[in-house]
């Protein structure tokens, strides 16, 4: 933490320039506020570096023991836990699996519904802002509300989705949705969805109000058909949200672990279980800490290729 | 139907362009406004399902349900679900949560208003790498820390207590608070600063009495936004308490539902009584919903 050297003083900059001056006579002042900012920013820091980032290093160094997480004595056995994981854990590849088909389903599906509801509502028409209110709604609930409702919507004999089928016609496609080893992902995902729509759309929103009219006016004069319009005129301009959205999304996409617990606890036979989850199994339930520890690595580094972009887009604007 | 009703949207937000050449656009205005409307309320409704049938499951009793299923009007309404659900534990949960959520989010915004106006108006040489620091914090997945934190929680023999979950809630809270409010802070003019420092207010006056309340809107929206994530936590509780009676709702409401898997009606009415606060909150607030958020991309 050194000072930066400036040469040339004036009076109001001293003020604002804290700790960037020489003058001997603002020197005791001086050395006050070089310690400001991190007066300020102290409680915070060490509030955030013991409760995450310390135990994130240590778990990347647990990673590389055997260890049950009681006895005192860890064996140290380096990439290990990795190699066991990648040839002689099927579920960690169930896992993984359910991880991509959940993180390629946030990516296409509650993005774009967003987007299209953020457009369909971004004019203010008579009602504008309870729709909004209505499809945002989901969004606000917690995780493991959201798999309580949705698993008695699958309920096999009570619960809408097969009653709906029912009163459709459609009685082959009924199923015990939940318990299907087969499907029970999907389900879960349908559920996730609904809660996961509402972000999206209202950083679209926000994103559309800063687009001026005048453009939208221009190319409609042009003769620019409203997909033209879309296509050559708001979507372009969207791009940083667009952007910004496919990284929340992913993010929260890799973080996905209430709702299972919730609706499957990663059952039927680990069908259900993603990468959060199997690591909650293996340091809880089995006490193979170095494993589990390694996945929430694997986890970690996953997320860090979906938000490098994103830290960099947020830092950008300095 | 998204097609048609973005017509309407484009045609709405620009009335004076009602004698516009688009082949389209007149017969639009007249006829696909009801269209538009009901597509609109169908979609709602369809979106709504699963809190409608939630509404009507916490209001009927269980014989009601076992015969008609979820989606039907209640034959009579049975509040006393309410009421049960309270005692069995539900109630308890409740206070639980108000405890954390009323003492996280204030400490919790204190510390990172703090911190976020050292990154914008106390300059100095290491703000940015101090802020990509704290938004690392965005990403960790909360697995990546558990084990470290039970050693260490243990440590501090603060394994199920509150005070613990709180520590945790406000550690994990820091990386978003601080991106919003030094979003926020970052839009306060350098110069009503520099009067107040010109006039001799210390560093400290000058964030209680000029920064922060003129970051009221900012502070606000975090109040909200971090309320209801607060109030919703899941994960950390499930590990870091252990007794029943220190639960807070989310936690107990899926235990409630282990124990109680067939009581759908009294489940149903803890879910809604978890959502209550929430649901008020949001419909107070919501506007700051969208403030908060466009502070956090900013």
């Amino acid at each position: 933490m050194s000072t930066p050297k400036t040469t040339t003083i004036t009076a109001p900059a001293e003020s604002i320039s804290a700790g960037a001056k020489r003058s001997p006579a603002a020197g005791k002042r001086n050395d006050a506020l070089r310690f400001l900012p991190w007066v300020f920013l102290a409680p915070g820091l060490i509030i955030y570096s013991v409760v995450v980032v310390y135990p994130m290093l240590y778990s990347a160094y647990l990673s590389l023991f055997r260890w049950d997480g009681v006895a005192p004595k860890k064996v140290f056995v380096g990439i290990q836990n990795y190699v066991t994981l990648l040839t002689h854990n099927e579920v960690f590849w169930i896992a993984l699996k359910n991880n991509a088909i959940w993180l390629v389903a946030a990516l296409l599906v509650p993005t774009s519904i967003g987007l299209g509801l953020a457009l369909v509502l971004n004019s203010r028409f008579r009602g504008s802002h309870i729709f909004r209110s209505i499809f945002y709604f989901p969004a606000v609930l917690s995780l493991a509300v959201v798999g309580l409702i949705w698993t008695w919507i699958y309920h096999p004999d009570l619960g809408l989705a097969n009653q709906l089928l029912d009163a459709l016609g459609l009685r082959v496609l009924k199923r015990n949705w939940l318990s299907d080893p087969q499907i029970a992902i999907y389900p879960v995902i349908l559920a996730a969805t609904w809660n996961a729509v509402g972000l999206p759309m209202l950083l679209f929103l926000a994103g559309l109000q800063t687009i001026p009219p005048e453009l939208q006016e221009a190319a409609k004069v042009e003769g620019a058909s409203p997909g033209q319009r879309f296509w050559h005129v708001t979507f372009p301009l969207l791009r940083e949200t667009t952007l910004i959205v496919l990284a929340i999304t992913s993010i929260n996409a890799l973080k996905a672990y209430d709702i299972i617990y919730a609706m499957t606890n990663g059952g039927p036979a680990n069908r259900t279980q993603l990468l959060s989850t199997w690591m909650y199994f293996l340091t809880y339930n089995y006490n193979e800490v170095g494993l589990g520890t390694a996945i929430a690595v694997v986890l970690f580094s996953l997320t860090l290729i979906f938000a490098i972009p994103y830290i960099r887009m947020m830092t950008r604007k300095v | 139907m998204s097609t048609g009703s973005t017509s309407v949207k484009w045609k709405e937000a620009d009335p004076r362009k009602s004698v516009s050449p688009a082949r389209r656009a007149r017969h639009l205005r007249s006829a696909q406004v009801p269209i538009f409307y009901a597509a609109l309320i169908v979609a709602a409704i369809i979106w709504l399902a699963p809190v409608i049938t939630l509404v009507l499951t916490a209001l009927k009793d269980a014989g009601d349900f076992a015969v008609h299923g979820a989606f039907s009007l209640p034959k009579s309404i049975r509040w006393e679900n309410f009421s049960e659900a309270w005692q069995t534990g539900v109630g308890n949960y409740f206070w639980n949560s108000v405890i954390v959520t009323s003492i996280k989010v204030p400490v919790g915004i204190l510390i990172e208003s703090m911190a976020a106006f050292a990154l914008t108006h106390l300059h100095f040489r290491w703000a940015n790498q101090v802020f990509v620091y704290i938004l690392v914090g965005l990403i960790v997945p909360m697995q990546m820390t558990l084990v470290p934190l039970t050693l260490l929680m243990n440590a501090l023999n603060l394994i199920d207590t509150l005070t613990g979950l709180i520590i945790l809630y406000i550690g994990f809270g820091v990386p978003f608070g601080v991106l919003v409010m030094r979003g926020y802070f970052r839009t306060l003019p350098p110069a009503i600063i520099e009067a107040a420092r010109i006039d001799g207010c210390s560093w400290f006056r000058i964030f209680f009495r000029i920064a922060l309340p003129l970051a009221l809107p900012a502070v606000v929206s975090l109040c909200i936004l971090d309320g209801v994530a607060t109030w919703n936590e899941f994960i950390l509780a499930q590990i870091f308490l252990r007794s029943d009676e220190l639960r807070t709702l989310p936690l107990g409401l899926v235990q409630f539902s282990t124990q109680f898997s067939t009581q759908y009606d009294q489940l149903a009415a803890a879910v809604l009584i978890s959502v209550a606060p929430i649901m008020l909150v949001f419909l107070l607030f919501q506007r700051y919903f969208v403030a908060g958020m466009g502070g956090a991309v900013k």
